[in-house]
């Protein structure tokens, strides 16, 4: 597998906003303003279980623990 | 037993329609009652032209938003559309269905259009799972389907939508375990200011992309075909927010224009009641005076 990102557990979603993070960082200080507002994510998920809605977790932070986990699955193969 | 049981109900029906009709009742009580409800009334009316406004401002950056996302979802269709991808028929596969609602309400029936919907589909896939974005859909699609829902997302639609929380969301649903033959994402598909409509869109399975006839001619490697489907979703599930987005501002627009007009037209029936009311009052003293002065010059 060609792809080093892969192979940390990334998806490629979370790859491409890595690589606009970086972008949206790198640009001149007026244009960062507006241009980084567009990055931001605050959605909430839960799990649902027989009909019944489990704890509302921060999706960016489960999204990240759960990449982690594939990550370490993949070395582990 | 029945009968005592309908009786409170008629009584309060009584009291309904026995309200308005009390004009030539000159007592202070009622005159005082109809200042205070057309105070109200006139309170509501404010909140409501305002809430009004608010919606139009943010219906024209929601439209933007719609049609700069457009063609993220459109380009990444003409790929499906020329590879000529059909979505798997066959027995035992799940299917997936994405309701993308949101948080808000006081926006007319677009929650429930969309819910309404959902239900139906659910009627020819009883099995299908959902994945609900936004509280609105998932309180009325809990109660009827919880057994079905697999994700829920909140937090949808206080502000135009962002790409981020398309990947978000697309990454959230690929990590669920059930391999989906196919993934619906039901949205309200702006037709113009006044009107929308629920569709499905369909976000292809890495199956579905390979056995698409027209597949050949792209030249994908095995390898990157999850990352298409991925993008695809992303890319499917922004369009579907960004689109629900702008029909909920307009739809809110509309519901509070139509709430400020019936305001109106009450504030002028109340005007009018105030009126009539605080003349009879005027003349009923009158009356009382003059009949008071004459009885008492004799």
């Amino acid at each position: 597998m060609a792809f080093a990102w892969k192979a940390a557990g990334l998806t490629y979603n979370r790859y491409l906003a890595v690589a606009a993070r970086v972008v949206r960082r790198s640009l001149k200080e007026e244009q960062r303003i507006g241009v980084e507002r567009r990055g931001e994510m605050d959605l909430k998920f839960a799990k649902w279980q027989n009909g019944k809605q489990g704890d509302n977790k921060n999706l960016a932070d489960a999204n990240t623990s759960a990449m982690a986990e594939h990550a370490g699955q993949q070395t582990a193969q | 037993m029945l009968s005592r049981a309908a009786r409170p109900a008629l009584r309060a029906g009584a009291a309904v329609t026995a309200r308005p009709i009390v004009p030539n009742a000159a007592n202070f009580a009622t005159l005082r009652e109809i200042e205070g409800r057309l105070k109200s009334i006139r309170n509501i009316e404010k909140i409501t032209k305002t809430m009004k406004i608010v919606a139009s401002t943010k219906l024209t950056r929601a439209q933007k938003a719609m049609t700069e996302s457009r063609s993220y979802g459109e380009a990444s269709n003409t790929v499906f559309e020329k590879a000529e991808t059909k979505p798997l028929e066959g027995e035992g596969k799940k299917t997936l269905i994405v309701v993308a609602s949101s948080d808000k309400g006081l926006c007319g029936g677009i929650h429930s259009g969309l819910s309404k919907y959902t239900r139906a589909m659910l009627h020819n896939k009883p099995d299908a799972d959902i994945v609900v974005l936004g509280e609105k859909c998932k309180a009325q699609l809990g109660r009827s389907n919880g057994k079905n829902i697999v994700l829920s997302f909140a937090n949808v639609g206080k502000d135009v939508p962002t790409f981020a929380d398309a990947q978000a969301i697309a990454d959230q649903i690929c990590l669920l375990p059930t391999d989906y033959a196919s993934i619906q994402i039901v949205y309200n598909k702006f037709l113009n200011a006044q009107s929308y409509e629920p569709t499905p869109v369909e976000a292809f399975s890495e199956e579905a992309i390979k056995n698409s006839p027209n597949f050949a001619a792209f030249e994908i490697d095995d390898e990157v075909l999850s990352n298409l489907r991925e993008y695809a979703l992303a890319n499917s599930l922004f369009w579907a927010l960004a689109e629900g987005h702008a029909c909920e501002q307009s739809a809110r627009r509309n519901a509070m224009d139509n709430a400020s007009n019936n305001a109106a037209d009450m504030i002028n029936k109340f005007q009018i009641l105030f009126n009539r009311t605080r003349q009879a009052v005027i003349t009923g003293e009158l009356v009382e005076i003059i009949t008071g002065a004459a009885a008492s010059e004799q």
